[in-house]
């Protein structure tokens, strides 16, 4: 991930496969969310579901397997039998990053990774009602106050503890739990700057929150005015694919035909304006090859940087 | 308010579609509330796929409605089982089941309604006319002022157990400690999950709750069947005076009003949840009453003061939601799923951009009340027709849905482990006079307390004095001394007491 | 019941100590930048634990002397022990049963089992109530929830 990644372009323009064994599936699918009904990978998968059910002419049905973020839902897929007709839809965090501090029973060689169709968000956000509003603002006022940082992951502290420690920032970091435990925070003024996965997006248009800088790869087209921490001199970023994951051993035409489905979706209006208009994820088309590519490099660069 | 808007609004509100619509979300909610082990999770996931196909305002009023009716339900099956299929209608239980046996179960059933959708009506005028201009009041309660208010309702259910006082703080003991265990939620590190992959969100709530509440209570009954069966049953006589009357209504009207109050307060600030409305309600009611040693033992108040706190705090969880987009509570938080799928942004947003909308959910959730009230009266001709059933036949029965209801959930085998673990544990808490309630609570209270006090601490960096700045803070650790002294005076009366003579039981 | 109280007073101490001694220790794990340890909150718990099953099972204890009770055993009623086990040992063999079948195709044996334990002989009975929650159950996961047949 210290590379940009230019590739989504090229990614879409990969054909869908030309020949598919055109009688699969021939009974109901089980589409897997690692997270409990109302999250964003929730609502997501559950408009994916719709969509690929439409393509696939049998029903999606989705069942939602809970805890430790996904990394259970991941053993279960594990052990499931690779026949395609139970596929995981969800992040890549599990993977390329769960693994690297907690003993968990997967690797990221016992699945395939399909395709994405989604590419998540992390923002930098403070509220608009602190005296400063951009990243470097953020950094310029930490070098004289002490400040306060509300975390959702180890990942995304151990970046912004590395970037105080680069600029000499007394920092203290609050863990949260989750989106829905960070806004309080921000908004009450309770800290001064925080991480969002998302959480941000109905914020902004009020003008009640800012967002000062994106941990991901590449800008918003959502907030295309703000930088990333790379453009902005710093060697860190993360980043999380929406992906359909099936276990290793998946006959060929039954990926093929999957990929299609999600080919399909991302193309689908409904699957759009829901994807963005509701959970601020750009959609995608990033088939299988470049998948295992981007989910083996993250890992790589994640492993690096809580070496740190 | 725009007047023309609220006009249009409630004229969209009272279409037959949305009568339809309404209805059959009370009407779900409430069949899923009664049964015991499908809990309102369950209600959700059945409601999200079938609102695709809904409009907007009908879909959302069909959840709203939907959460009011399990809400309402599982008072049913608390007060007649001894099953609450919730956490917060195990409150509801302790005076409900026993009023049931007294040979009052319609009594019961009518004050649990009535209190339910008092409350409901209540809290949703309050969430109305009040509460969206101010939810920014919520963000007064930082870090600080949470775990002051979480330690409070800590000590203050802890010392609600009757009976044996160090009983009760084992229990609490055993709550606080298995609900730490999961990923620590600074670092992601497991903490005492001894290597289980499932466990590393915790031991899961649905399955603590079921497991000690309904499942135990029914191997409780099984045994029971060998020495008791001939009295076993409620009895349903046909009893002109086993109804609610004016006297018994006047009675327990300041106590739905104070539920009330508390379960508004507890929903508007996020992350209290409705559990904790109905104990601190539950508690309050015992301790403003005259005859604090009659709850538990059938005191009409005991069901209105849960009942009213556990529904107020439903539409009370919406004030951060609409106000703040800040969900008050997990129903709050699927909520904002459900009205994604719809297109649309909870949160201030909505108020701003779409107030139509907003008026014509107002609208509805009164109407789900309403409808509430009325299919309640009349269910619960039906439904205290269960007290007919041999408990025999109503075992098993409650036994499968508790398993399936896991299975529905997606835990697998391990969660019916965990499930099965905490029934032997609540049956031997049961048997042996252990407060269960204290228990959960501490399960449930927990992980929130200490989030918020490592919150506090961090933000602080160490220095108390910042607290001088904090007065409701002030306020809430006052109360917990004062919480915390009177339970220690209490327990050193009732060691000498019992000193004399030997424990009841 | 100082029999009781003394004996579970014991157990609670005990379980809080092996938490103390064993469990914390080992399974807490660290985080070096909280000021609180993630040890701390569950020390709590299993420190109430130990001393307040200590205070139940030596009040229990000081009464039983009192009172001349020792014994500190009492005779066990097989038979009241075999009946109340038996419910958490049938259900605990449908739980390991629902590893290998959902519990949709097995559940009408489950609860028609247990009603003919529990002494249920008329047969309209035993199937009427077998059969229709099993339905229910069906229709509710596979037409309603969508999660298929659980």
């Amino acid at each position: 991930m210290k590379k940009t990644f230019a590739a989504i372009l090229g990614a879409t323009m990969m054909t869908a496969p030309m020949a598919y064994a055109a009688d699969w599936p021939t009974r109901p699918l089980t589409m897997v969310i690692g997270f409990a009904p109302g999250g964003s990978t929730d609502i997501q998968g559950r408009v994916l579901a719709n969509v690929m059910e439409e393509f696939l002419g049998q029903p999606v049905n989705v069942v939602n397997q809970p805890g430790g973020g996904s990394a259970v839902a991941f053993t279960r897929l594990k052990n499931t039998e690779p026949d395609g007709y139970t596929f995981l839809f969800g992040g890549t965090t599990a993977l390329t990053f769960t693994p690297i501090i907690t003993p968990v029973e997967y690797e990221i060689d016992d699945f395939e990774y399909l395709a994405a169709v989604a590419i998540g968000q992390n923002a930098i956000v403070t509220s608009a009602e602190q005296p400063f509003s951009t990243f470097d603002e953020i950094i310029a006022h930490g070098r004289d106050n002490p400040m306060t940082y509300a975390q959702q992951t180890p990942l995304d502290e151990a970046i912004i503890r590395a970037i105080a420690d680069q600029e000499g920032l007394d920092l203290a970091i609050v863990p949260t739990g989750g989106g829905g435990g960070m806004a309080p925070l921000v908004l009450g003024r309770e800290v001064d700057f925080a991480y969002s996965g998302g959480t941000h997006a109905q914020y902004t248009p009020t003008g009640e929150m800012n967002v000062a800088a994106f941990m991901s790869a590449e800008r918003s087209p959502f907030y295309p005015e703000v930088p990333t921490l790379m453009e902005l001199g710093y060697d860190y970023s993360i980043e999380d694919y929406r992906t359909i994951i099936v276990p290793a051993g998946t006959p060929e035409d039954v990926k093929e035909r999957l990929m299609a489905a999600a080919e399909y979706a991302s193309e689908s209006q409904a699957f759009k304006d829901i994807t963005e208009g509701n959970t601020f994820f750009p959609v995608v088309y990033i088939g299988q090859e470049e998948m295992e590519a981007n989910v083996r490099r993250i890992r790589a660069a994640t492993e690096e940087v809580m070496a740190d | 308010m725009n007047f023309s808007a609220v006009g249009a609004a409630v004229s969209e509100a009272l279409t037959l579609a949305s009568f339809i619509g309404i209805g059959g979300g009370v009407l779900l909610g409430y069949i899923v509330g009664v049964i015991p082990g499908l809990s309102r999770s369950v209600a959700i996931s059945i409601a999200i796929p079938m609102t695709f196909y809904m409009s907007p305002f009908i879909a959302i009023s069909f959840l709203i409605g939907l959460s009011k009716g399990t809400a309402a339900g599982s008072a049913v099956s608390a007060i007649l089982l001894n099953a609450p299929g919730e956490a917060s209608s195990a409150a509801t239980a302790l005076d409900g089941y026993p009023m049931a046996k007294q040979g009052k179960p319609k009594t019961a059933l009518q004050i649990g309604l009535i209190a339910s959708v008092l409350g409901d009506i209540l809290a949703t005028i309050i969430l109305i006319f009040v509460a969206i201009p101010f939810a920014r009041v919520a963000l007064l309660f930082g870090p600080y002022e949470m775990a002051a208010i979480l330690a409070f309702a800590l000590v203050f259910i802890a010392g609600l157990s009757g009976g044996n006082i160090f009983k009760g703080l084992a229990a609490g003991g055993l709550g606080i400690f298995l609900g730490t265990i999961g990923l620590d939620n600074q670092t992601g590190l497991p903490r005492l999950t001894f290597g289980y992959t499932e466990l590393m969100d915790g031991m899961p709530l649905i399955a603590v709750a079921i497991g000690t509440l309904a499942l135990s209570e029914m191997f409780v009954q099984s045994e029971k069947l060998r020495y008791d069966r001939a009295n076993m049953s409620v009895a349903l006589k046909k009893d002109s005076t086993d109804r609610i009357t004016w006297p018994i209504f006047r009675n327990i009207l300041p106590t739905i009003l104070r539920g009330t109050g508390v379960g508004t307060f507890v929903g508007a600030l996020p992350g209290l949840g409705p559990s904790v409305g109905s104990f601190m309600s539950y508690g309050m009611a015992q301790k403003a009453a005259k005859d604090p040693e009659t709850f538990g033992k059938g005191n009409p108040k005991g069901i209105a003061a849960s009942e009213s706190a556990d529904n107020a705090v439903i539409p009370a969880a919406l004030i951060p939601l609409f106000g703040l987009g800040i969900p008050g509570n997990v129903s709050a938080a699927l909520l904002i799923g459900a009205f994604a799928i719809h297109g649309i942004t909870v949160g201030p947003l909505l108020l701003r951009d779409n107030p139509e909308l907003l008026y014509s959910i107002f609208a509805g959730m009164i109407l789900a009340s309403v409808i509430m009230l009325a299919l309640g009266w009349f269910g619960l001709m039906f439904f205290a027709q269960i007290t007919r059933v041999p408990p025999h036949v109503v075992i098993p029965i409650v036994i499968f849905f508790c398993l399936a209801g896991m299975m529905l959930q997606g835990y697998g085998t391990f969660g019916l482990i965990i499930l099965m673990a905490f029934a032997l544990l609540g049956y031997l808490m049961k048997k042996y006079d252990y407060s269960f309630v204290t228990f959960l609570v501490a399960f449930i209270i927990t992980p929130m307390l200490e989030l918020n006090l490592r919150q506090s601490i961090i933000l602080s960096r160490g220095n108390v004095a910042i607290l001088l700045d904090r007065p409701i803070a002030l306020i809430f650790i006052a109360c917990t001394a004062l919480a915390l002294i009177t339970l220690i005076i209490r327990t050193f009366r009732t060691d000498k007491a019992a000193a004399g003579a030997p424990t009841s039981e | 019941m100082p029999r009781s109280d003394f004996w579970s007073g014991l157990a609670v101490a005990g379980f809080g100590l092996l938490a103390l001694l064993w469990m914390i220790p080992n399974y807490a794990g660290t985080n070096p930048f909280a000021r609180m340890p993630p040890g701390l909150v569950p020390s709590i718990g299993a420190w109430a634990m130990v001393i307040c099953g200590g205070i139940i099972a030596a009040k229990g204890l000081i009464q039983m002397l009192r009172a001349g009770h020792a014994p500190f055993t009492a005779d066990l009623h097989w038979g009241a022990v075999a009946w109340a086990a038996w419910p958490f040992a049938y259900v605990a063999v449908a739980i390991w049963f629902m590893s290998f079948i959902k519990i949709t195709w097995f559940g009408a044996f489950l609860i028609g089992g247990m009603l003919v334990l529990l002494g249920e002989r008329r047969w309209w009975m035993i199937l009427g109530c077998s059969v229709v929650p099993v339905v229910l159950l069906y229709i509710l996961s596979v037409y309603m929830m969508r999660t298929g047949v659980v």
